[in-house]
């Protein structure tokens, strides 16, 4: 049975492209290494977690996925709650294909949706910076800042701004 | 890949911010969920009215029951009848109910509850559930940390009721209920800047430890200056020492040092 359970995950792992390369996020509410390293060790747990480069200085945390592997930016941000902690920011790296886009209107790239907020462009093409605006994933001074296209938010949709 | 993942979970780490791993208090941050902290408590003081040593030695289970609550297990043992004998135990729960968390600085508050339990017979004015009187306490705690610096005061409703073994609290029944009132102020000393998961932390505390009875209007007031170190970022040796400034209670010994010794298992279970 996980066998079997494996095997399809594998084959759907394999179906996805890479569409969120990296994710950058910063946590808030501390300063010692301690606490920075029990974020650090919490995001190695996930299993799509590649690796995890951590900056304790600025409370930084790069991470880099398997291939092949879906991203939950919820799950991410579960972690650093889980260690007693709030993400302050939270930047992913998507890569679109000259996806057209319209603000504050969904744009769906693989499993997620983006509402991108204010948005110039037309069209997006190759790795951007996306910069998820939702209750959770910014501070909360910086979540009063955006007026959200979507209401709810998570399970694959999120507002961003790029 | 299943061993590497059994590895990554047993990899291990602390929570909560060194400068407030306050040690004659706890904070109002909680340790990381499914973490496992272990303790061993050492309180070694020399009694005011006699040539003995009291030593108390109090192992600890502290477990991270999920991002807002946490809860310790103690186990009471001492010297005070023949050899080293446990005498009674404690648990002890704290719910954070409030996090204003920002880039190295967060304001959070919590509110905790004690129930002990001993067997030992009752020889001082002082009410302390933590190895000596059978009791409940409930009180709140409030953190704040700015960069290295920790500031946190905790208040709390102490109520006594007899100790097991027949040992009755021999004071007025009003004497029972006391508040306990505390300030704790830590600063990370090293490293002066953070570069590595593997650098040792030296952190200094002062804190202030105070009791009122609500019957007798009597009180006691210490001050404990304390130092830790934290190894690795898993490991923690506290060593303080607690010394009464003033005093109108009945207390056989209030003066003495403290030595504990911690290990913490991130992503225990």
């Amino acid at each position: 049975m996980k066998t079997f359970l494996f095997l399809i995950a594998a084959i759907i792992s394999i179906a996805t492209n890479a569409q969120v390369s990296k994710v950058s996020l910063q946590a808030s509410g501390l300063t010692c290494s301690m606490c920075s390293n029990s974020i650090n060790k919490a995001l190695k747990t996930i299993d799509f977690v590649q690796t995890v480069n951590p900056n304790i200085k600025t409370s930084t945390f790069e991470i880099t996925f398997k291939e092949g592997s879906s991203v939950d930016f919820d799950k991410l941000k579960k972690k650093v709650e889980d260690a007693g902690f709030t993400v302050a920011s939270f930047v992913a790296f998507v890569n679109f294909n000259n996806t057209e886009i319209k603000s504050n209107e969904p744009v769906k790239v693989g499993d997620k949706t983006f509402y991108i907020l204010n948005a110039k462009e037309k069209s997006l093409n190759g790795a951007k910076q996306v910069r998820i605006v939702d209750k959770g994933f910014v501070s909360t001074k910086d979540f009063k800042k955006n007026t959200l296209a979507a209401p709810t938010s998570g399970n694959g949709v999120y507002n961003v701004t790029i | 890949m299943k061993t590497k993942l059994i590895t990554a979970l047993l990899l291990i780490s602390i929570s909560s911010m060194a400068q407030e791993l306050y040690v004659y208090t706890e904070p109002a941050s909680n340790m990381a969920a499914k973490s496992i902290g272990l303790r061993l408590n050492n309180f070694i003081m020399p009694e005011s009215y006699t040539a003995k040593t009291n030593y108390h030695m109090i192992p600890e289970i502290m477990v991270g029951v999920s991002k807002t609550t946490m809860v310790h297990f103690d186990a009471f043992l001492s010297n005070r009848n023949k050899g080293l004998s446990v005498e009674g135990g404690s648990i002890y729960a704290k719910y954070r109910f409030l996090s204003n968390d920002e880039v190295q600085k967060h304001f959070r508050m919590a509110a905790f509850g004690r129930y002990s339990f001993n067997n030992s017979d009752i020889h001082q004015e002082e009410i302390n559930l933590y190895g000596h009187n059978t009791g409940f306490e409930a009180g709140i705690v409030a953190t704040q940390l700015l960069h290295k610096v920790a500031i946190s005061s905790g208040l709390s409703f102490i109520k006594t009721l007899d100790n097991g073994g027949n040992n009755k609290f021999p004071y007025g029944n009003l004497d029972r209920q006391a508040i306990n009132y505390t300030l704790s102020i830590g600063k990370l000393m090293l490293p002066k800047e953070y570069t590595d998961y593997k650098q040792t932390n030296l952190n200094l505390m002062l804190e202030f430890l105070n009791q009122f009875n609500l019957g007798s209007g009597k009180y006691y007031m210490d001050i404990a200056p304390s130092m830790q170190l934290i190894f690795n970022s898993v490991a923690r040796v506290d060593i303080g020492y607690r010394q009464q400034m003033s005093s109108s209670l009945y207390r056989t010994a209030p003066n003495g040092l403290f030595v504990r010794l911690e290990y913490n298992l991130f992503n225990a279970y």
